[in-house]
């Protein structure tokens, strides 16, 4: 390549570099300084950012049409398997009587788990 | 992954149409976006790994919820956040290293190769002293305070969180060990000529490799870190 | 006589070239030879897996212990899943097939990665050693089922761990023979040939191919959790630390669901070149069969939870999961209409493949409508883990992806051998096979429904008469196995030579300058501009000169 193209991807690969350093900034601070109750969505829409400039630009996706439907399919299907998992867990059907989520001090209720 | 044919250079073939036209055929050999494609298949397996690993800490989260900010506040913001800024610099040097192989500086590249070979050590050392320091205060796999049924038990919450902690750390220390592995291979083939400027298909897909790993480690910190650091402990 | 790929010296090999025979038979990075060491050993696989069938079909012929005691009973039917679906049916038609003919459809030379093709083949080899070794060592073969639920994995002193590593690297080999074939695919395909100009075995095999790419890595991770677990107690599947083993069931069913359609997805792809073959016509609605392997894959991805009907999930997601489960049968309907009408008002040549093929639509539709049945939940309260599921299951896997893996191998023998199979031994065996198979079978829905359930050693002598029904079509089933690999056998050997295209078919791969194939396939890779299935009153419209692979209709 020469030494403009050269140049050119050089000062964009620092750019970069400097995006993500500012969000890590960010995510070390958030907790003690703001929307200190939504630490949790707020720390991982960080890292979706930091994740997106890495993918487009540090591994070359933005020029790519097949790599990156490929890539969105597969995040889209670990999408939904966190949004069913997630949410039946949310709503198991014996989970007054279930042993894991809350902790007794005997040897107390062992429910029968199922099994196939 | 890939493989460059050097000694018999490839020749591609030529299909002809019924009006004469004539169309280079696409071989396996010497198949740069071939290559490319490949191993982005591949790291979406790895994608689907981590991701099945985050779904498990998610699951354990949401049954969890307190439990797990507790135990992440016992973590060092510090030693992990170092870990984070190195890695960071890391992927920059890979970053640049292919810059450099594909402008023809090899010198160079093979210098950048060598700066994220140090910095990847440095991040193993820091997370080795973590883990020291986990072991000592009794935070270990196998170590009572993680099983269950004796006095110096942990709750069920922090019992799933550090587990998942150590499995989870552990498979990507695992991954920049097999990093290392891949750019030692790399720098030798770099030295025995088989990787060039015109001919790098392994240089760019061990890049990726190493923007992978950097990848799976932007989510792997804060949730393991930062979830619970406005707790303080 | 030209040169073929199985004369000694014709093969290119991953580490220099070797000059004995075996050497170039262990080294080979040909597709087609590959193909040939995976039939091998998966049937090798396989007898062994039926005789482990059969032995559990004695013990069960009457009430009470026969010949074999309780725990052996479980590692028994433990190793009959195992190897059965992981050393046999998940390398299945891709391994064999897809490695065979997949490239040979498309014009290429071999697949993308063909150093990669041979380390996938060892990799599998070394799994299926780890897997199989377990008989023989500690406290012997696992006795949890192929599904390995927690706690009991956990808890129980068989060689599961063994058998979780093995399934581990076996699970790379499918992953890595999935992303082989995706990129030879996208890349090798023939100047021409785009995505609705593929022969529909190669669409089969694509679709196949996602699911073994993004699928496996799910199971992958849980088998290494599951592991992790027994070595050093991290406590994610185990109550006692509070872990959720419903987790385990989401997690492993994540993978083994998608795995039933990896499966079939090929095994659909070789009953879409048969048919059109032997009815001498176009396949009837190519878009929609092409497009409904794709939907297949991707719906599939989406109904796991069924599996988990009676673990405790809620209403919401077991209700979701119903309707998708409904919904994913529309595809596949799809393809059995779009089948059926190919044959109408065509030329039917009831020859051993088209033999083959017709029985597994018989045999499909009952296990395919079986299916439904337990994905109403209702039912399928009553129904889980009975001998209604073992049936259905049966009928979907033996009398779908297996038969059709027997009828591929009766079309394809000529293009693997150059000889053609004795016919009527070819359909001797058929009949047999598709006797057998149905005494074998069908008696378990009744069974199940009655309330036999499944992977007990025991039962109550009201089911008695199933059982002995049952073994009895095993019997005749297992005749008809042997019968039909000894017939495979001996016409390697004695077969009449076939010619490049006796079948008189249309797609690439009986299009080579010679039989058996030579190494470099074609002789040219011809530009294609024509469909995959073009005939006209019974003959094929596409003609070719075989020296420059030009067409000359």
């Amino acid at each position: 390549m020469d030494i403009n193209t050269y140049k050119a991807q050089k000062a964009k690969y620092y750019k970069v570099l400097v995006g993500l350093l500012l969000l890590t900034t960010l995510t070390f601070v958030q907790p003690h300084l703001f929307l200190e109750n939504a630490t949790f969505a707020i720390q991982l829409m960080i890292g979706a950012v930091k994740a997106w400039l890495i993918v487009m630009y540090y591994m070359h996706l933005k020029g790519e049409t097949l790599i990156g439907w490929t890539v969105a399919f597969a995040i889209a299907l670990v999408v939904i398997f966190f949004a069913t998992v997630i949410t039946d867990v949310n709503h198991f059907q014996f989970k007054d009587s279930s042993y894991i989520t809350e902790q007794h001090a005997s040897a107390g209720e062992h429910v029968q788990h199922h099994e196939e | 992954m890939s493989h460059e044919e050097h000694g018999h250079e490839y020749v591609p073939e030529i299909a002809t149409a019924r009006d004469g036209k004539k169309y280079e055929v696409q071989g396996w050999q010497g198949d740069f976006y071939g290559g490319k494609l490949g191993f982005w298949l591949f790291m979406l397996t790895e994608v689907m790994m981590f991701g099945a690993m985050f779904l498990t800490l998610t699951y354990y989260f949401s049954l969890h919820h307190d439990a797990f900010i507790e135990a992440s506040s016992e973590f060092s913001v510090l030693l992990g956040g170092t870990n984070t800024v190195v890695l960071l610099i890391s992927a920059l040097t890979m970053g640049l290293g292919l810059l450099k192989m594909r402008a023809g500086d090899v010198k160079g590249a093979k210098l950048m190769i060598y700066a994220t070979m140090i910095l990847a050590v440095v991040f193993l050392a820091i997370k080795g002293v973590e883990w020291t320091e986990d072991y000592h205060e009794g935070i270990f796999l196998g170590l009572p305070a993680l099983q269950a049924g004796n006095p110096d038990s942990r709750s069920f919450g922090e019992i799933l969180f550090f587990g998942m902690y150590f499995t989870m750390t552990g498979l990507h220390g695992f991954h920049i060990i097999i990093g290392i592995g891949l750019m030692i291979w790399l720098l030798k083939r770099i030295n025995a000529g088989k990787v060039t400027t015109e001919h790098h298909i392994l240089h760019f897909n061990i890049a990726l490799y190493w923007d992978l790993v950097h990848l799976i480690w932007v989510f792997v910190f804060p949730y393991f870190y930062m979830i619970g650091a406005g707790h303080g402990h | 006589m030209s040169k073929s790929y199985l004369d000694a010296g014709e093969t290119h090999c991953a580490i220099g070239h070797p000059k004995s025979v075996f050497w170039q038979w262990m080294l080979t990075v040909d597709h087609k030879r590959i193909g040939l060491m995976y039939a091998a050993v998966i049937f090798t696989f396989f007898f062994v897996a039926v005789f482990v069938a059969l032995t559990m079909r004695i013990e069960l012929f009457a009430p009470g212990a026969q010949i074999l005691d309780g725990d052996t009973f479980n590692q028994a039917f433990t190793l009959h899943g195992v190897i059965m679906i992981f050393l046999f049916i998940i390398p299945g038609v891709p391994a064999v097939f897809g490695n065979i003919v997949m490239p040979l459809m498309i014009g290429a030379k071999d697949v993308s990665f063909p150093r990669l093709n041979w380390f996938t083949f060892w990799l599998y080899i070394f799994g299926a050693i780890i897997a199989l070794s377990s008989l023989w060592t500690g406290h012997g073969f696992a006795d949890t089922g192929w599904t390995f639920y927690a706690p009991y994995s956990l808890n129980t002193n068989t060689n599961v761990v063994t058998t979780l590593v093995a399934a581990f690297i076996l699970g790379m080999a499918s992953i890595l023979t999935g992303l082989n074939f995706l990129v030879t695919i996208h890349r090798l395909r023939a100047p021409g040939m785009d995505f609705f100009k593929m022969p529909l075995f190669v669409w089969g095999i694509y679709a196949t191919a996602w699911i073994q790419l993004l699928a496996t890595p799910v199971v992958g991770i849980t088998l290494v959790l599951a592991l992790l677990e027994k070595v050093f107690g991290i406590g994610i599947f185990d109550p006692a630390k509070g872990g959720d083993p419903v987790l385990f069931e989401h997690l492993f069913w994540i993978y083994s669901h998608p795995a039933v359609y990896l499966m079939i997805l090929p095994a659909f792809g070789i009953m879409s070149e048969i048919i059109p073959t032997f009815s001498r016509r176009e396949i009837f609605g190519y878009r929609t069969i092409a497009l409904s392997s794709a939907s297949i894959a991707g719906i599939g991805y989406l109904v796991w939870g069924h599996h988990l009907f009676t673990s405790g999930m809620s209403d919401l997601a077991k209700t979701i999961f119903s309707f998708l489960t409904f919904f994913v049968a529309i595809p596949t309907g799809i393809k059995f209409y779009d089948w059926v009408a190919t044959m109408y008002k065509g030329q039917i040549h009831l020859t051993s493949p088209m033999l083959w093929a017709l029985g597994t639509m018989i045999t499909f539709v009952i296990g395919g409508l079986t299916g439904v049945t337990i994905a109403m939940i209702g039912a399928d309260i009553h129904l889980q883990d009975t001998y209604y599921s073992v049936a259905h299951f049966h009928y979907a896997m033996l009398g779908g992806v297996v038969f059709l893996l027997f009828a591929g191998i009766h079309y394809w023998f000529p293009l693997m051998f150059g000889k053609m199979l004795n016919e009527r031994k070819a359909k001797i065996g058929f009949y047999l096979n598709f006797v057998g198979f149905n005494v074998l079978w069908f008696p378990m829905f009744i069974a199940g429904y009655q309330g036999m359930p499944r992977r007990y050693f025991d039962y109550l002598p009201e089911f008695q008469i199933y059982h002995q029904i049952s073994f009895f079509g095993a019997l005749i089933f297992i005749t008809g196995l042997i019968y039909m690999f000894t017939n495979f056998i001996s016409s390697m050997k004695h077969g009449e030579p076939s010619g490049t295209n006796p079948w008189n078919a249309t797609t690439l791969e009986w299009h080579l300058p010679s039989s058996p194939p030579p190494l470099e396939n074609h002789s040219k890779v011809p530009y294609v501009d024509f469909r995959p299935y073009e005939y006209h009153h019974g003959e094929p419209v596409v003609k070719f000169n075989y020296e420059t692979m030009q067409r000359i209709d």
